[in-house]
């Protein structure tokens, strides 16, 4: 059934379809109407979910991650301060390997206050042991909720969906729901191997010493490792039985060109056009969609790029004193490589500018005319 | 403590740090520098209610589905809800919290409910075994009277009660009309005390055939009389024919059903007793006329009576005082003078004055004199000690001569039925502590509500149970977070034509689903009503539960003493004190 629903809908649906047990959200803009899809439905009966009330987000995640232990599939949603607000739960989530499942809606974090897209808010949170999912469109957003939530489970990682403020949020698309019956097929309930059971006390995540802690970061990392498969397997799952896949990155455009533009969330759809518009022309381009940031596919990144010339990156985010995240990413994962094509970092579309094609054509038009960027950081639509 | 077991390296350890000891061991109770404990405490309703109801219980035993039990509650204290439920002025109600809320409980409403839902139910009390204990003369079946009768029959004394009149009652069946008090209500709940063993001797007025001082078999004795001599005008003309006292008509009214009176009638005087003779005229299908020599402030009569009458066609005129009567023709003219209102006097009302040369006339074909009562004292034995005229008593009931006691009010000027019922039931006690011998006075602060002057007896008989704080719980220390407006549930009122028509009551008994609206409104001050909050909000899980339920006690090896049952609780039900260093 296909329906025209928001970004937030979106949401909204793929936590319903997932059967979410236990939902703890606060309310903040833009990610306001996802709390209220879900509370409602719950308020009114029709899904039968325990919603608890916090006062923080801070609590929504400490809540969740009780609800989580207790062995049931936990959900929330927020934005900007509200995740900012939630850092310290965050590595307890991913810590303690719960596999709750987040969206946050990309937006700016204060000051000056502004409540419009940027990538920010969510890379800022990098370090945390989650891992985070870019969507690009709202049908990319319900799948990868229901994709999350196997990932989650399998990998016991928690998982951050993330997606554009008001570009997605709260501008409507045709979506297709996939009926609750496949997706039952696809997600089953979740079955935790630690789960509190008062019959036989236990204390989690208790004070470990110097002697373990280490141990305990490499097997988190060794789980991270193990997601670019695990994520694999769900999306081919996914793909045969709803027709829909997405992969960690998504490279189009023709094959050998010269130019590569990665980009992430909704400015990769506008890339589509301008890039197609160029090749038309003659210009040797072609784009990579990130959907993964962590664990950062710098395998699928490597396999994608061989052969490119110049690599473009369109960061929507900024690491004050360093530039945009992802083309430092991008630069340490070729580090070790035998190809290591320059890397143009623009910055563009922070506080929810939007990034024209105009804009995207100039980036492109710079990296064919330059050998190497004149300057680590390259300003798109700056006005100095 | 568990032991530790040693791993050799990641592959061997959990996904996660995982203690199979737990943390009972730390007895975080220790951080603790203040105590929750839960207490209950009074309620204002409660304390304020000169019977002594305990009014939160019995609304929670509503609110639980359980209204027998809500009816038993009641009995504890007062035998008369069904009569309380409907004639009392429920100060109660202006005590209510809820008044500052929104508007107060219908708590008069709710003990009428559960009177009348018992009695469909046929709740009747048991005899009660007398044998073997000092025998109690009581002069007098009114409220106070018949409560001191119920009281002490329920103490194993045999108790007699005289009465002048033909009926049991006093006041209650004599004074009240019965659009306000129907006649079957007094009688169930007086055949409630009878049934316990109490005997009624009818149609025997003491100081005509026995004197008191002739009750020699008799231990001890209560006199509750009553005030139902009315209180002349003192002006010339009073004593002539058609002339009546507002109490005489009531009482035939009451008797007979009926009574002759002119079609015009002029009613003199402001207080209830005004208020039932206008409207029982007016039913008589007459011309009722109040003339009140203050103004509509300073009238002692109910305010709802005064509205109902007012409804009714009943006229009021105000600063307005009789000095003379005069007949021409059977048609009585009253001489009156206008009045305007100076200082306050000695009651905080303002002092009516004459205004000079103001005189004018008033006809009427009957005239009415409900001016106030005042108490027989003829047959009083001597010695007895009088005031003010009433007689004179101590704190507990007792009068000058041992083992006499007076009560209601022929005792007091506070003359309503609550307090009757209530000094009635403070004379039990003290008849009791006088023939055990015990200090009564003593006895009685035990058990006084909030600071008195109500009192529990249930807490006499029954010491150490459902212990209660005296604190009275006032409006700030509720948490109106957990309450919502609501609208107070009103009794149905029949219509204006009907009322008039005849002495049908005019006020009908709330529905179950009015009463449980109305029980639900209920703050419950000061006493826990298992809303689980403290549960809910224990960050440290040391609320204790006890199958499923509220157990009142608080785990004090975990509790830290954050306070947080004592701020979330709504009503006070948990108070909180310095833990001892």
């Amino acid at each position: 059934m296909k329906k025209v629903i928001t970004g937030n809908q979106a949401v909204a649906y793929g936590a319903i379809l997932s059967r979410v047990d236990v939902v703890s959200a606060y309310p903040i803009t833009p990610q306001t109407t996802i709390v209220e899809e879900l509370s409602e439905l719950i308020a009114s009966g029709r899904l039968r979910t325990k919603f608890l009330k916090v006062e923080s987000e801070h609590s929504a995640m400490a809540a969740l991650i009780g609800a989580s232990t207790g062995g049931v599939r936990c959900f929330t949603a927020t934005s900007s301060h509200g995740l900012a607000y939630m850092h310290e739960m965050l590595h307890w989530a991913s810590g303690a390997r719960l596999p709750i499942v987040m969206v946050n809606v990309n937006r700016a974090i204060g000051p000056p206050w502004n409540i419009w897209s940027d990538q920010s808010d969510s890379l800022s949170q990098r370090d945390t042991g989650w891992i985070q999912l870019y969507c690009e469109n709202n049908q990319e957003v319900l799948d990868t909720i229901l994709q999350a939530f196997r990932i989650a489970e399998w990998g016991k990682l928690p998982v951050m969906v993330v997606l554009d403020a008001f570009v997605l949020s709260h501008t409507s698309e045709a979506v297709e729901i996939p009926p609750l019956e496949e997706v039952d097929q696809f997600l089953p309930p979740y079955l935790q191997e630690y789960a509190i059971d008062t019959r036989e006390p236990m204390t989690f995540s208790v004070i470990t010493t110097p002697e373990y802690f280490l141990e305990f970061r490499y097997k988190i990392q060794k789980a991270m490792e193990e997601v670019p498969q695990i994520a694999k397997k769900v999306d081919e799952e996914f793909k045969s039985r709803f027709g829909r896949g997405y992969g960690a990155i998504e490279r189009y455009g023709k094959e050998g060109a010269e130019v590569l533009l990665m980009t992430s969330g909704t400015v990769t759809s506008t890339s589509r056009i301008v890039i197609q518009k160029l090749a038309e022309k003659g210009v040797s381009v072609a784009g990579i969609k990130i959907k993964r940031f962590r664990p950062f596919p710098s395998e699928e990144i490597y396999e994608a790029i061989r052969g490119a010339k110049k690599l473009a990156v369109i960061d929507r985010n900024l690491s004050a004193g360093v530039g945009g995240i992802f083309a430092q990413e991008l630069r340490a994962s070729l580090y070790s490589r035998e190809e290591r094509p320059p890397v143009f970092g623009f910055i563009s579309g922070l506080g929810g500018r939007d990034i024209t094609p105009e804009l995207i054509e100039e980036s492109i038009r710079y990296t064919r005319e330059h050998p190497r960027p004149e300057e680590e950081i390259l300003w798109l639509g700056l006005k100095r | 403590m568990s032991k530790q077991i040693q791993f050799k390296g990641a592959s061997e350890m959990p996904e996660i740090s995982i203690s199979r000891g737990h943390m009972d061991w730390n007895k975080t109770g220790a951080w603790r520098t203040q105590r929750p404990f839960y207490e209950d405490k009074t309620a204002p309703c409660n304390a304020a209610c000169p019977a002594g109801n305990d009014i939160v219980s019995f609304i929670q035993k509503i609110n639980q589905g359980d209204v027998e039990g809500a009816w038993s509650l009641i009995q504890e204290e007062n035998p008369f809800p069904g009569v309380c439920g409907r004639v009392c002025f429920h100060p109660c109600e202006s005590k209510c919290n809820r008044g500052q809320f929104d508007e107060p409980i219908a708590i008069h409403a709710l003990e009428r409910f559960v009177a009348d839902f018992a009695s469909q139910r046929s709740k009747k009390v048991e005899k009660i075994s007398t044998q073997g204990k000092e025998k109690i003369a009581i002069i007098g079946s009114g409220p106070a009277g018949m409560s001191c009768a119920y009281h002490l029959a329920r103490l194993h004394y045999p108790v007699t009660v005289f009465e002048s009149q033909t009926l049991a009652g006093g006041m209650l069946r004599m004074g009240i009309p019965s659009y306000r008090l129907p006649k079957d209500v007094l009688d169930r709940e007086i055949s409630n005390i009878t049934s316990l063993g109490v005997a009624v001797r009818t149609g025997v007025p003491i100081g005509e055939k026995i004197q008191v001082e002739a009750l020699n078999d008799y231990q001890a004795v209560f006199i509750a009389t009553g005030a139902h001599l009315s209180r002349g005008l003192k002006i010339p003309g009073e004593k002539g024919r058609g002339i009546l006292s507002g109490l005489d008509l009531l009482k035939k009214i009451n008797l007979t059903g009926k009574a002759k009176v002119g079609e015009r009638v002029a009613i003199i005087g402001g207080g209830n007793t005004a208020m039932d003779v206008a409207r029982s005229v007016i039913r008589l299908r007459k011309k009722a006329t109040i003339l009140y020599r203050r103004s509509t402030e300073e009238m002692p009569a109910f305010e709802e009576e005064i509205v109902e009458a007012l409804e009714e066609g009943v006229k009021i005129r105000y600063l307005v005082n009789p000095i003379g009567i005069k007949e021409k023709n059977g048609l009585k003219r009253l001489e009156c003078l206008r009045m305007e209102l100076g200082e306050k006097d000695e009651s905080g009302r303002r002092k009516p004055e004459p205004i000079p040369n103001s005189n004018f006339f008033i006809e009427a074909d009957s005239i009415i004199v409900a001016a106030g009562e005042e108490i027989e004292t003829s047959f009083l034995p001597k010695g007895i000690g009088k005031r003010e005229g009433i007689v004179l008593t101590q704190m507990d009931g007792r009068t000058a001569i041992e083992g006499i006691f007076a009560g209601g009010d022929v005792a007091t000027t506070q003359r309503t039925v609550a307090y009757a019922i209530g000094s009635g039931k403070k004379a039990a006690m003290a008849i009791d502590c006088y023939l055990r011998s015990k200090n009564s006075e003593e006895a009685i602060r035990q058990i006084l509500i909030g600071d008195g002057p109500s009192l529990s007896i249930f807490r006499y008989l029954n010491p150490g149970e459902r212990p209660r704080n005296s604190h009275i719980v006032d409006f700030e220390e509720l948490n109106m977070d957990y309450f919502e407006p609501s609208k107070r549930q009103g009794e149905e009122k029949r219509p204006l034509r009907e009322r008039k028509k005849g002495f049908g009551e005019v006020t009908s008994t709330l529905t179950k689903e009015a009463a449980l609206r109305e029980g639900e409104r209920c703050f419950s001050c000061g006493t826990c009503n298992e809303c689980e909050n403290c549960y809910i909000f224990c960050p440290d899980a040391s609320i204790l539960m006890r199958e499923g339920k509220i157990f009142h006690q608080v785990d004090y090896d975990f509790c830290k003493g954050c306070g947080v049952c004592f701020v979330e609780c709504p009503r006070r039900a948990i108070s909180l004190e310095e833990e001892a260093r």
